[in-house]
């Protein structure tokens, strides 16, 4: 509820920037560990929204560069997930599911890890009982796992990617603010990749960011933020690289089912 | 919290990272909230956020105020909004009345939030007599949801007007795993109110 009360009277202190130097981007549970090749790991449909963002920092979302994320994005991610050395499977929803319990999880994860990155990730800020060395306790609770389709996995993989790209009007007031010497970020550009142990509903991987790189409004631009997004993530062979090289859509081999489904689950 | 929300809330943060910050509530030790008389004995150990929703009112919480969110509101008097206004001109919070009925406080609190997250999605789903700190009071449940949030979140209040000022607990989370997951901490909180 507060959050939303300091939205106006924040808007100078928005101004600020961010110290990033203080910011945590990556947290482990402790004593987590993911061997490759051990688990069945499933992808949920990844969260996606894409928009401008206003003179005074309001998100207002676009519906076409929304649905080029999701195309660029979902064919990132399904070039990615072959490098990340577990078998991942694509969520599919058994017909006559309830689909919205499946999207409040998602906008629970979401919610989770606002709440990692403000009172975990930055220092300054971290919350008394999760300054106990080695903390990371963040659940979207158990009953996850009665999720039909999630029975027989291990883990539950989340991703979220939202940007909001400054509008001129954005880019102008924030030169102006430069001009008069105070900091004023334009744009957010976040991206939440993280695994859900479905034995007991806990975070036991994160990588979080509000300022990613990567435009996903182009196919560049996803691979780069896909790259991003599971930079460090659990039981990933070696060297091998996350992201496959960029094949033109003309190009583009039959799909194996999972990486099809990938392609067009993105929501 | 979408994007903006958070980005604004740690430019907040690090604009006041020389401010007190967070702080530890021990259990078991009497402690007086939102700087006023009433007073309260935590079973559990919670958070209390520097940052408060207005006056008379501060924040607990155990893994963020997203998740679960505790708030004291510490005799408000009257003439007085829940917390500060975000558009008095064209939609201002309604205020606290000296002469409210214990029945008056869940309309008031729902209106209040009405505005406040610029929602319609806000309910008052029961109300029950029940004492709180000593006094005739009332007990509410509710549930809202946040414009642009999937996330649907339950809450209970219990108040009481003492002395033409409004004392009130608030607890909410998200319906999925955490409402339920720190209710009896929030009730043993509300049953130890005292002055």
């Amino acid at each position: 509820m507060k959050m939303l009360r300091w939205v106006l009277p924040a808007m100078a202190l928005a101004c600020f920037a961010v110290s990033a130097s203080a910011q945590e981007k990556t947290g482990n549970r402790p004593g987590f560990t993911l061997a490759p090749g051990s688990a069945r790991i499933v992808l949920m449909r990844p969260s996606i929204r894409v928009g401008e963002q206003s003179t005074g920092g309001m998100f207002e979302p676009n519906a076409d560069w929304t649905d080029q994320a999701k195309e660029n994005l979902g064919r990132a991610i399904a070039a990615a997930q072959s490098g990340l050395g577990n078998a991942i499977v694509s969520y599919e929803e058994a017909a006559g599911v309830d689909s919205g319990r499946v999207a409040e999880y998602r906008a629970l994860f979401s919610t989770v890890v606002d709440s990692v990155i403000v009172y975990q990730f930055f220092v300054g800020n971290r919350l008394e009982t999760k300054k106990r060395k080695g903390s990371f306790e963040w659940t979207l609770g158990p009953d996850i796992a009665k999720l039909p389709g999630l029975q027989n996995a291990d883990y539950a993989l989340f991703v979220t990617v939202e940007d909001h790209y400054g509008s001129t009007g954005r880019k102008v007031a924030q030169l102006f603010a430069a001009m008069a010497g105070v900091g004023m970020t334009s744009g957010v550009h976040k991206g939440f990749a993280g695994l859900v142990d479905l034995k007991t509903g806990d975070l036991v991987w994160l990588n979080a960011d509000l300022q990613m790189g990567g435009d996903v409004r182009t196919a560049e631009g996803a691979q780069r933020r896909v790259s991003q997004l599971f930079e460090g993530f659990p039981g990933r062979t070696g060297s091998r690289p996350v992201v496959t090289p960029l094949i033109s859509k003309a190009a583009v081999p039959a799909p194996t089912t999972t990486s099809a489904a990938v392609a067009t689950m993105v929501d | 919290m979408d994007g903006a929300r958070t980005l604004i809330l740690l430019a907040i943060v690090a604009a006041s990272s020389a401010a007190s910050g967070n702080k530890l509530i021990s259990p078991r030790t009497k402690i007086a909230v939102a700087r006023s008389p009433l007073m309260v004995n935590p079973s559990i150990e919670w958070n209390k956020l520097d940052a408060r929703p207005g006056r008379n009112a501060e924040t607990w919480t155990l893994d963020g105020d997203a998740l679960n969110d505790v708030t004291f509101y510490g005799g408000i008097p009257a003439g007085k909004t829940l917390f500060a206004e975000v558009d008095k001109r064209n939609r201002p919070l309604p205020r606290v009345s000296a002469t409210m009925l214990l029945t008056d406080i869940p309309p008031l609190f729902e209106n209040s939030y009405r505005i406040a997250l610029d929602t319609p999605l806000m309910n008052i789903d029961s109300v029950e007599p029940m004492a709180f700190a000593g006094s005739k009071g009332v007990r509410f449940t509710y549930s809202f949801t946040r414009q642009n949030e999937e996330v649907h979140r339950r809450g209970e209040g219990r108040a009481a007007m003492i002395g033409g000022k409004l004392y009130m607990i608030t607890y909410e989370a998200p319906i999925l795993h955490y409402f339920d997951k720190s209710l009896a901490a929030f009730r043993q909180l509300a049953d130890s109110a005292s002055f």
